[in-house]
């Protein structure tokens, strides 16, 4: 079990104990509080630089590292394409021995850009072979196909396995709703019991957690 | 100083069009600031920064010497009168030279054509630098030694004019001090240089989405972007708790209007240097290469193999396409030699060094060579870039050179003294020496300053009449002050120097 999740549990029974007993007991209530995120005091963190980006995404979605990213499907994202605005380093042709300090204004591009490259590629590998699917995988409309939405259940596995993979942690709750009540917009119109619509909602679901803040910082 | 993002701001730049859009994020607070702001996005003003890696010594170009004219010629770096043209207040050497020092590689190297057609936008400038050491020589000649709170001249320029553009300051040449970025962190972050390291594939970092063969479409993935930093984002534990990191709080910032001004703009069309070829299958990733990129391509035919060739081709549509106000391009590190050529095959033909190892700064093993080749490949760049920036109109029968300025930075010159009467021999770093800026904007057709013959250093010129003082020896805060000047930068408050004499209306 993940650290935020063991303290999740650790916050749920506490507050069921405090619905069910009173005065509440001290020790339990220390519990409640250390569940709540707090903002640091000093917040410091540092940029994924893109080579460390995108062998976490490699391993996360089980995508080998020289095939994960490729511009115009021929240049390494990051070694040929974007390594100096994804904070890496060229000493022998370029000569650029140290990362940028400051976030380049096209770094947030780039980084999107691997994001919906890797995203794309693991859906689409997800469909050439089920069997070994990562993130999309069968079940969405029941065994039969016939239900008229995703079922609950495929929603929140999904949720979870993005999550597992990317982040390497569980989605909470009010991610998890996030993420379900997200499905809507994304079929825009589109019937929603199509499997294009769902592997649209994986593959965007998959782009907004590995390129949210808490994927690119650390 | 804190920048104001408000509605009111949107309407008082809406006329400026996509200009606008950009402008309308980064004013002031202040109305009387905001008014200059938006004055001064009207009626921008353009700086090339051609670096010049390893000292570009004048007196091998413009300031050179006739051995006549040299009492003790024999041991300084004074030229056979035969190779020293007078071209109006310049000199120029046309050189042709069977090797390059100890390589065996012939080549043919001109001046005097550049002189002639560009001598009414000419410059040339002594001063006396204060370090031979590269990287911090290179900085100088771009922060005047910190001369304005230290930002560079890039920066403030960018300051000045930049705010209506989309990326105002980009450096193409990558890992020297010219690229440097300034000491000055009060100015706002678009005034800061944006690395362009790779001008084939650069282009693609401006846009998120085009390109990426299977993605859902682009209104959903705008709308996997809102989720993303309006929903995902904020709810997350990890958010909750550094959200209030100087580093999240600008990649938000930069993720959000700066981004989308970027990617409306098709800035990833428009800038693709390179056609649809096998090496790039554009049209194959509904891709497609920039509307102007066949002209600019005959312009720099090398832009494939040549690394400043590309450069100078990216440099001219960020201008020609109002996405900068200064660029800065230079010849790099590594040798560079003509498409196809093999080595260890049998020596090398007439011009296959297109670049020297090291550029200038390959002066330590062939002054002479070295100076005439790279010059000749210098003012080769600026003589086309200066071309295609004539044939394009900027406003009102006003073409884009009308406002620009190439200013060839470099570290320091290239010491004097030579063996008894030799054609061939190396020289070392010297804090005397002296720039090239070519522009409309500038004290055209004229040298200011001038050479002892005693011992080939330059002196200085009065900063009002730009009246020869020898003795005197220009400051690198002098030099900022009259390239900011030459380019109507607002220095107030700044205590720079007055450098009247350097400027086009002196």
């Amino acid at each position: 079990m993940t650290k935020p999740a063991f303290l999740k549990l650790i916050a749920m029974t506490a507050l069921a104990a405090a619905c069910t007993t009173a005065p509440e007991p001290a020790g339990l209530q220390l519990a409640v509080e250390a569940a709540a995120p707090v903002a640091s005091a000093d917040p410091r963190v540092k940029f994924k630089d893109g080579e460390r980006y995108l062998r976490d995404l490699s391993a996360g979605l089980n995508i080998p590292r020289e095939e994960i990213c490729k511009e115009l499907s021929r240049y390494d994202c990051m070694t040929d394409a974007f390594r100096i605005v994804l904070g890496g380093v060229e000493a022998p042709n370029l000569t650029v021995h140290q990362p940028i300090e400051t976030a380049a204004l096209t770094s947030p591009i780039a980084v999107d850009r691997l994001a919906l490259h890797v995203c794309t590629s693991r859906v689409r590998r997800d469909k050439e072979k089920p069997a070994d699917a990562v993130l999309f995988k069968a079940g969405a409309f029941g065994k039969n196909g016939a239900a008229k939405a995703p079922e609950r259940t495929w929603l929140n596995s999904t949720a979870d396995a993005i999550y597992g993979s990317i982040l390497l942690r569980s989605p909470s709750e009010r991610e998890i709703q996030n993420l379900t009540t997200y499905y809507a917009q994304v079929a825009d119109g589109r019937p929603a019991n199509s499997t294009e619509v769902a592997a649209d909602w994986v593959t965007l679901s998959c782009f907004a957690v590995a390129s949210s803040l808490e994927a690119v910082f650390y | 100083m804190t920048y104001d993002h408000s509605r009111r701001s949107f309407l008082r730049t809406a006329s400026l069009g996509a200009a606008g859009a950009f402008l309308a994020t980064r004013l002031p607070q202040d109305a009387l600031a905001q008014e200059a702001m938006i004055e001064r996005a009207k009626d921008p003003r353009f700086l090339i920064v051609l670096s010049s890696f390893g000292g570009a010594n004048q007196v091998d170009a413009f300031l050179s010497r006739r051995e006549s004219e040299i009492p003790n010629a024999a041991t300084l770096n004074a030229y056979p009168d035969s190779l020293v043209q007078t071209i109006g207040e310049f000199r120029a050497i046309d050189l042709k030279s069977p090797t390059i020092g100890a390589i065996p590689a012939s080549f043919t190297a001109n001046q005097s054509n550049f002189v002639r057609k560009h001598m009414n936008d000419m410059m040339v400038v002594t001063h006396t630098g204060t370090s031979v050491n590269h990287y911090v020589a290179q900085q100088r000649s771009i922060n005047g030694n910190a001369a304005w709170q230290g930002r560079t001249l890039q920066e403030a320029v960018a300051l000045s004019y930049g705010a209506g553009y989309a990326i105002p300051n980009v450096h193409l040449v990558n890992g020297t001090g010219f690229t440097e970025r300034g000491t000055d962190s009060t100015l706002p972050a678009y005034a800061y240089g944006e690395r362009a390291p790779v001008p084939n594939l650069w282009p693609l970092s401006l846009d998120g989405y085009k390109g990426i063969a299977g993605a859902p479409s682009r209104n959903l993935f705008e709308k996997a972007r809102k989720f993303r930093n309006e929903q995902l984002d904020p709810s997350s534990d990890f958010f909750k708790t550094f959200g209030g990191s100087q580093r999240i709080k600008y990649w938000s910032d930069i993720r959000g209007d700066a981004l989308r001004g970027v990617e409306a703009a098709d800035l990833i069309t428009k800038l693709m240097l390179f056609p649809d070829s096998e090496e790039m299958p554009l049209a194959a990733h509904g891709l497609q290469g920039s509307a102007i990129g066949q002209k600019v391509r005959e312009a720099f035919p090398n832009y494939e193999f040549d690394p400043l060739e590309a450069q100078a081709a990216l440099a001219f549509m960020l201008l020609r396409y109002g996405v900068s106000v200064t660029v800065t391009i230079g010849p790099e590190g590594s040798a560079v030699f003509k498409k196809g050529v093999k080595l260890g095959e049998g020596g090398l033909g007439e011009g296959d060094i297109v670049n020297p190892p090291i550029s200038f700064d390959f002066s330590h093993q062939a002054n002479r060579e070295v100076q005439a080749l790279m010059w000749n490949r210098q003012l080769s760049i600026a003589d086309r870039l200066a071309s295609l920036l004539k044939s394009e109109e900027f406003r009102d029968g006003q073409s884009f050179w009308d406002r620009s300025m190439i200013y060839f930075a470099t570290e320091f010159g290239r010491t004097r003294r030579r063996p008894n009467n030799a054609m061939t021999f190396g020289s070392g770093h010297e804090l005397n020496n002296g720039s090239l800026i070519v522009s409309p904007l500038a004290n055209g057709g004229r040298v200011l300053g001038g050479v002892n013959t005693a011992d080939m250093l330059t002196f200085g010129f009065d900063p009002q009449s730009g009246k020869p003082e020898p003795g005197r020896h220009m400051t690198e805060p002098e030099m900022y002050a009259g390239i900011a000047h030459a380019l109507g930068v607002d220095t107030a408050g700044s205590n720079l120097p007055d450098m009247r004499a350097m400027r086009r209306s002196a």
